[in-house]
């Protein structure tokens, strides 16, 4: 048997978290699939179940004049018809699973779950996203970066929910996102690849890139993202080999039963050259 | 009932199916029934010296070898599979007990009790390591279930005059059935006598082996087929090992018991397509002609043989494609392994010899700088000419007819040159496959081994039983059968009664595989039908049963694998358009084309359903149905890792059917099931082919091995 609790409110899940450290459940679309045993027996939790799926304070999408702030709880298909929603996010979302599984999948499950191949993690460390954090007696806020420290892991405490996401609001003018799976629709990446940038008279102002599945959590640098900003088309043009192979050297995939290392880092190191010289310096002209 | 037979009605099976009220298996619920788990070998070849099985409470059983009364090996072709492992086991998976009782929780609780203690012996994983015989045999002295070799014209001659000789080999990889019902069956002992329910295809062959393996009369022994969702040939042999068990099970127990797989062990427990390694040695001459072929078909059959040596077979047949070449040698064997065994696979080793032989042609044209089309369409066979093992082609060969249709259908010529052109921005290509299936039994296989019997049954009040142990398990037997009774009849369909067959009602009419429920059954029932017309007015009550009997002209020596290999062939021809990404190397399938010659067709929409199933299906194979064995263990075991193509993944597809009919089949019908699988993966392979200007030479063509191909020739 499960023990679970179906809170009235968000203040009493946070008792409930803070008196049963319980595992919360918003979708269950990654619990329920990694818990689920022989049909017919309930699924196996050592310690009881938090639903909060349903709870409205973590449902909702907020919007100030620097930030956009997704409250955890959120199904993926929520955020699709959200008219605040970045673009660039709704790419990303709308190549998530199917729509069944985006009804009731949340943003904050996908963060959380921390998996190397969660699709919407790329578009959010671009993004400069952060978490916020909350337990009965205190809420931090970190960057999405400090949160996630490897394959399933997360600074989480036992009695801590993520409440919401927050993304500055910035405009891009060049986007682009590749997921690459085994099949067009509904299946996990084997690897992915977000590029994000601005591009203000014919120099980059602002760049971002980031590659999913292919090392232990989300590959973002800063430093070499550094190298690019004011760059012109054919100064960009140049510098492809030297930021190729900056990114080859942390570009750390594994071999499984969906890929393997040779394809998923040639096909990164591909994604970013074509990112690079036909997205973005054909934009900048 | 009037006009063409081949007007489509509704699926019989459709309403309960869509509405959610068809019993499966797993429906099924029977009083005080126990529920049963199977503890499996976590080795992939040891020795087991001995089981630990902590103490059993009250109402709880262990069932292995020692509660299988008859003979612990179950029914094949050889038998060489236990039920239950004895002192050795020999593949990841294999079944060493049960744990019965009435509480799921309890029973895992048990079987992560119980210790299994293995002495590991060097196992045997790939083809390659089968051949070398580095460690002792699995089976046999040499590793092999099957060794055979066939022979037309003179091979070494020919060869020895060739102006050129040309290599290739092609490797096919693991398929997994994916039916949508997994494995499952459940058996009862009440009144001396054993019943098993179940999803399966060959209600006999599993009556069969409970004869075997309970040692009892057949009268003590009734198998029901349930409601089958899905097969795809994965419930041919296999249900038969099951079936085994729930009823040794259910004798122990006194109870009903019902063992039901889930998708995981499903994938990793039961058979898959045979993974091939393919060889030819084409000889040619001065005028580009193909004179002689040496073809070498090597499979890996897993750890028991099971249905190989036919599997086999039908490969060996199939080395020369659709294409007239006088001179042929073919060797083929089957290998053990301690991998999960190989089974039975909609196409049945026709797939892995079609691709290679669709291949090769393709390569061969490459090498003599002539158009592929046109180097296929100078070698097709015609009406007349002789099949690999001497066998005559008796009936109409409509391949030129059927490649100009789909060439005009497909725009096929305009677009090979334009592709083949070949810039860099979009990758498109497009190719061309010309296939067969050879209908029913090997040669004589329908009249020495199947023996098909039918009854008819006319009732009181004017319904007609059909009386078959043939399933519909998805493909529309239930409907096509029926058409096929009612007219003959001149009866309304709704007249027609076809329930789920249960061998203590229906008579042994073979199982349903091999393509041969419509043309062998069915025939079958046309002739009982009229029989039954010409008795209807006799009495209130007529039975009439009709036996199988051997159209005139069939040869076939079945030691020497002289003469005519099935009794009549059916034909197909795809055209598949591919675009590559040039990034990240994904294929995107852009169009697909097909004609068919299946005879008559019984009803079109089903015709339609198969060819638009089996094309699906086949360009899985042919891309991201990725199965791969490590050690032993299949890696890619759930549907999440194991991807089979969604309806998003392909575009519509244009198929016609030509006009042909068929003397020894119901209303002119050949075969239509497998047929449509086979072309699928060499008209992407070539397509893809043409796109990047490579030579693909193993399916799944997938990604990581087209980004490594293309690397390779840079
Ligand atoms: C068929 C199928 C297809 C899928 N396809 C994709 C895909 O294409 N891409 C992809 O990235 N994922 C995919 N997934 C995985 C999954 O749907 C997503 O990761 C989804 O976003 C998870 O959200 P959830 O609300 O269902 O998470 P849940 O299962 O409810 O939770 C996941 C984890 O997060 C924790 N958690 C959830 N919310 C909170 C919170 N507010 N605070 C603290 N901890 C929390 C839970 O305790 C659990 O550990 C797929 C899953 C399925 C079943």
């Amino acid at each position: 048997m499960v023990r679970a609790y179906r809170p009235p409110d968000f203040q009493s899940a946070l008792t409930i978290m803070r008196e049963n450290r319980a595992i919360p459940l918003a979708g269950g679309t990654d619990l329920m699939v990694s818990r689920r045993r022989w049909s017919g027996l309930s699924p196996f939790f050592a310690k009881p179940v938090l639903f909060i799926g349903h709870l409205e304070e973590i449902k909702r999408v907020e919007i100030d004049i620097t930030n956009i702030k997704i409250g955890s709880a959120c199904s993926l298909a929520s955020l699709l018809e959200h008219r605040e929603i970045p673009e660039v996010l709704k790419i990303v979302i709308s190549q998530m699973a199917t729509p069944a599984i985006r009804n009731i999948g949340t943003l904050g499950g996908n963060i959380c779950n921390a998996s190397p191949a969660g699709d919407a993690l790329p578009v959010l460390y671009a993004m400069d996203a952060s978490v916020v954090l909350q337990r009965k007696a205190e809420i931090r806020t970190l960057p999405i970066e400090k949160f996630i420290t490897g394959p399933g892991e997360t600074v989480l405490k036992d009695d801590e929910l993520l409440t919401s996401i927050i993304i500055p609001k910035k405009s891009y003018n060049v986007g682009f996102y590749r997921k690459v799976g085994t099949r067009q629709a509904n299946s996990l990446s084997k690897l992915s690849f977000q590029g994000l940038a601005r591009i203000e008279e014919g120099k980059i102002s602002d760049i971002r890139i980031s590659f999913g599945a292919v090392a232990m959590t989300v590959i973002r640098s800063r430093e070499i993202e550094e190298i690019l900003i004011e760059k012109s088309g054919k100064e960009i043009e140049k510098l492809i080999p030297e930021v190729s192979s900056l990114y080859s050297a942390v570009i750390k995939p594994i071999d499984d039963q969906r890929s393997n290392i040779r394809y998923r880092k040639t096909i990164s190191l591909k994604l970013l050259r074509y990112f690079l010289r036909t997205v973005l310096i054909s934009k900048i002209g | 009932m009037k006009g063409k037979i081949g007007k489509s009605i509704k699926k019989i099976d459709v309403a309960e199916k869509t509405g959610g009220y068809a019993r499966y298996i797993a429906d099924m619920r029977f009083e005080s029934m126990l529920h049963a788990k199977t503890l499996r070998s976590s080795k992939p070849r040891a020795k087991i010296k001995g089981i630990d099985i902590p103490e059993i409470p009250q109402g709880y059983y262990i069932v292995d070898r020692n509660d299988v009364p008859g003979k612990n090996r179950v029914k094949m072709i050889v038998n060489d599979q236990p039920f239950f492992a004895e002192d050795v086991v020999n593949y990841i998976g294999e079944p060493i007990l049960l744990v019965v009782g009435p509480d799921k929780e309890k029973i895992i609780k048990i079987l992560s009790e119980i210790k299994v203690y293995y002495e590991a012996v060097k196992p045997v994983f790939t083809i390659e390591e089968a051949e070398k015989l580095n460690t002792t045999p699995i089976y046999g002295e040499d590793n092999c279930f099957a060794d055979y070799e066939i022979e037309k014209g003179d091979p070494d001659e020919a060869f020895g005059r060739a102006a050129k000789i040309v290599e290739n080999e092609y490797r096919t990889g693991y398929q997994e059935h994916i039916y949508l019902e997994p494995q499952g069956m459940i058996g009862i002992y009440e009144s001396n006598r054993v019943t098993v329910y179940g999803s399966m295809q060959c209600p006999y062959f599993v009556k069969n082996a409970l004869i075997q393996g309970l040692g009892w009369g057949g009268d003590r022994i009734r198998v029901v087929q349930t409601t089958t969702g899905g097969a795809f040939g994965g419930k041919e042999e296999y249900p038969s090992l099951i079936a085994g068990h729930v009823a040794f099970a259910a004798v122990k127990a006194g109870k009903p018991v019902r063992l039901i797989f889930n998708r995981k062990e499903d994938i990793q427990a039961t058979t898959k397509r045979h993974p091939s390694i393919i060889r030819l040695k084409t000889a040619l001459d001065d005028h580009k002609k193909i004179i002689a072929t040496d073809v070498d078909i090597k499979m890996d059959g897993g750890a028991y043989s099971g249905l190989s040596n036919v599997v086999l077979q039908r490969a060996m047949f199939a080395a020369t494609g659709v294409y007239n070449i006088p001179n042929v040698r073919v060797r083929g064997r089957a290998f053990a392994t301690n991998n999960v065994p190989s089974g039975a696979l909609r196409g049945f080793g026709g797939p892995q010899a079609f691709f290679a032989i669709e291949m090769n042609m393709h390569a061969l044209a490459d090498h003599v700088s002539e158009d592929p089309l046109d180097f296929k369409i100078k070698h097709m066979l015609k009406k007349g000419d002789h099949t690999v093992t001497g066998g005559v082609l008796r009936q109409d060969v409509k391949l030129d007819e059927m490649t100009d249709m789909v060439l005009g259908m497909s725009d096929y010529r305009k677009k090979y040159d334009e592709f083949s052109k070949n810039d860099d921005q979009v990758l498109r290509g497009i190719g061309l496959s010309l296939f067969y299936h050879g209908c029913a039994f090997t040669g004589s296989g329908e009249k020495d081994i199947i023996k098909a019997e039918v009854k008819l049954k006319k009732r009181e009040d004017g319904k007609v039983l059909i009386l078959i142990a043939n399933v519909d398990m998805g493909q529309g037997a239930q409907t096509t059968l029926r058409k096929i009774v009612a007219r003959t009849l001149c009866i309304p369909v709704d007249d027609v009664i076809y329930e789920n067959p249960d061998t203590d009602v229906v008579p042994d009419s073979g199982p349903t595989v091999a393509s041969r429920t419509v043309m062998i059954v069915g025939f079958l029932l046309d002739k009982a039908a009229q029989e039954l017309k010409a008795e209807w007015e006799k009495a209130p009550e007529v039975e009439v049963h009709k036996v199988y009997e051997q159209p005139g002209y069939i040869r076939w020596d079945q030691e020497t694998f002289e003469g005519d290999a099935y009794p009549v062939y059916s034909w197909g021809t795809n055209v598949v358009e591919v675009e590559v990404d040039p990034v990240t190397c994904e294929i995107k399938v852009k169009g697909i084309w097909g004609v068919y010659d299946v005879g008559t067709a019984i009803d079109e929409r089903i015709i339609q359903g198969q060819i638009e199933g089996g094309i699906s299906q086949g360009l899985g194979y042919a891309t991201i149905e990725v199965m791969n064995s490590k050690d032993g263990k299949i890696l890619q075991d759930s549907i999440t890792d194991y991807i089979i193509p969604c309806s998003m993944y392909f575009p519509g597809i244009e198929s016609k059917l030509i006009d042909s009919y068929y003397e020894y089949g119901p209303y002119g019908a050949k075969c239509a099931g497998e047929l449509p699988f086979i072309g699928a993966a060499p008209a992407l392979a070539s397509a893809v082919q043409n796109a990047l200007n490579v030579q693909i030479k193993r399916i799944p063509v997938t990604p990581e091995y087209l980004m490594e191909t293309a690397e390779g020739e840079n």
